[in-house]
């Protein structure tokens, strides 16, 4: 569409800016594991597992830990699932999980 | 017809070239500017409202509209006659077990094939012999940009952003093709997933590596079929659990293998029913989830010389097919 000075006129092919669209925000980190209960998110991908299992037993090498929410996803493209968060949620202070393979 | 989409001036083509290759919303190459008159065509090119929905991505929290598939199609370079073919594929990518989020996303860089079926392949000019992978035909590169550039700006599939690629991939510009329906003696891909000869139907289907199978050696159906047996299993094919069964391979057979098959007589299931025990045999040297022969799929393609076959090895998405609503007869 040419514009009466010559110009043109074009549409954002966008969804929309980037930033958040919400007020929701990180929890802050705790400043220590000591007495935490450790949720593990585990993606399923290759050994992901035997290394969060083995994570976790270093963490508790060094601090003392209240125990583990251990979850493992069915698939590396879906969150987990619903009782799943539920466990997560509720039983965990702090959570770990990776990405990728 | 009322378009959401915000408007910008610019004060000449040149200009608003150069914008959006700064706003970050090109795939690196020059993109034709949407005009609103022009994303106005494509809509009615294909019956469709601005804010009729094509789909969501609810890890990304969008919803993809008709409007914005069209303004993109038109940066991609499309003509509006194109546009039915670009929404079908926009539907199959975002059907939930095409996996649009991880298929997108991931380290892995995978692409998308765009396999289109029907008589919209000969009205348009989709090319499905010689050289259909590659450049040089305005639908098969259009088409497929189209659906990329649907990924990058409205899906958010940005690198660095939501594409976490390490290498990404070339295939990631474009890969469209039609099979080649009139040189072969079988089915066509969208007849064995259910649809009429006379509709017109695209399949997308996720590509965590494109492999040949080159064989010039082999003279008979076995004697192919088990060189590409063996080359699908080197590489394999990945799936998990939320996919379940239905994960498939794409196998796109070109003229100088396909004749052995023609000459005697095999159909792509006689075809499937041979290679499923040999690409699922213990040992396996890698991944194998092809839990069934249908989820072998079988395309025809490509040009004389090369007597190869190529592989789509998927990645976490399933082959979607649909039909091309609003395409011509």
């Amino acid at each position: 569409m040419a514009t009466h000075n010559g110009g043109i006129v074009c549409l954002d092919p966008t969804s929309g800016p980037l930033e958040r669209r919400d007020s929701r925000k990180f929890r802050e980190r705790p400043p220590t594991l000591s007495g935490a209960t450790v949720g593990l998110v585990i993606n399923g991908i290759g050994k992901a597992d035997a290394m969060m299992d083995a994570l976790y037993e270093e963490l508790r090498k060094e601090v003392e830990l209240a125990g583990r929410v251990r979850v493992v996803k069915g698939s590396v493209s879906v969150p987990p699932d619903k009782p799943d968060w539920e466990r997560l949620t509720k039983e965990a202070t702090v959570a770990i999980t990776g990405f990728g393979g | 017809m009322q378009i959401k989409a915000a408007q910008a001036h610019y004060d000449s083509y040149e200009a608003a070239v150069e914008a959006y290759m700064e706003k970050g919303w090109t795939d690196g190459l020059p993109v034709v500017p949407p005009t609103p008159d022009k994303v106005e065509r494509f809509l009615a090119a294909a019956g469709l409202a601005p804010e009729a929905v094509l789909g969501t991505v609810p890890t990304r929290e969008v919803t993809v509209t008709a409007e914005q598939v069209a303004i993109n199609a038109v940066m991609a370079g499309c003509k509006p006659e194109y546009m039915p073919v670009v929404v079908a594929a926009a539907r199959a990518l975002l059907e939930e077990k095409a996996n649009l989020h991880s298929t997108t996303g991931t380290l892995s860089g995978a692409a998308h094939a765009v396999i289109v079926n029907g008589p919209i392949r000969t009205e348009l000019g989709i090319a499905c012999r010689s050289g259909c992978f590659g450049p040089g035909f305005r639908p098969n590169a259009t088409i497929g940009r189209a659906l990329r550039l649907m990924v990058r700006n409205v899906a958010r599939g940005i690198p660095g952003y939501l594409d976490r690629a390490s290498f990404s991939t070339p295939m990631r510009y474009s890969l469209c093709f039609g099979e080649n329906e009139e040189d072969s003696p079988w089915k066509p891909l969208h007849v064995e997933r259910g649809f009429r000869p006379d509709e017109s139907a695209v399949t997308v289907a996720s590509i965590m590596y494109m492999t040949s199978s080159l064989d010039s050696g082999s003279r008979t159906p076995e004697g192919v079929l088990n060189s590409l047996a063996k080359r699908v299993r080197q590489t394999g094919v990945i799936g998990d659990k939320w996919l379940g069964d239905e994960v498939n391979v794409v196998l796109i057979m070109g003229p100088e293998h396909m004749r052995y098959f023609a000459e005697a007589g095999w159909s792509k299931e006689r075809m499937r029913q041979y290679l499923f025990p040999r690409l699922t045999a213990e040992p396996r040297e890698g991944p194998m989830n092809i839990k069934r022969p249908e989820c072998i799929l079988l395309v025809a393609a490509g040009g004389p010389g090369m007597a190869e076959t190529w592989i789509l090895h998927p990645h976490l998405g399933l082959a979607v097919t649909r039909r091309i609503e609003g395409a011509r007869r």
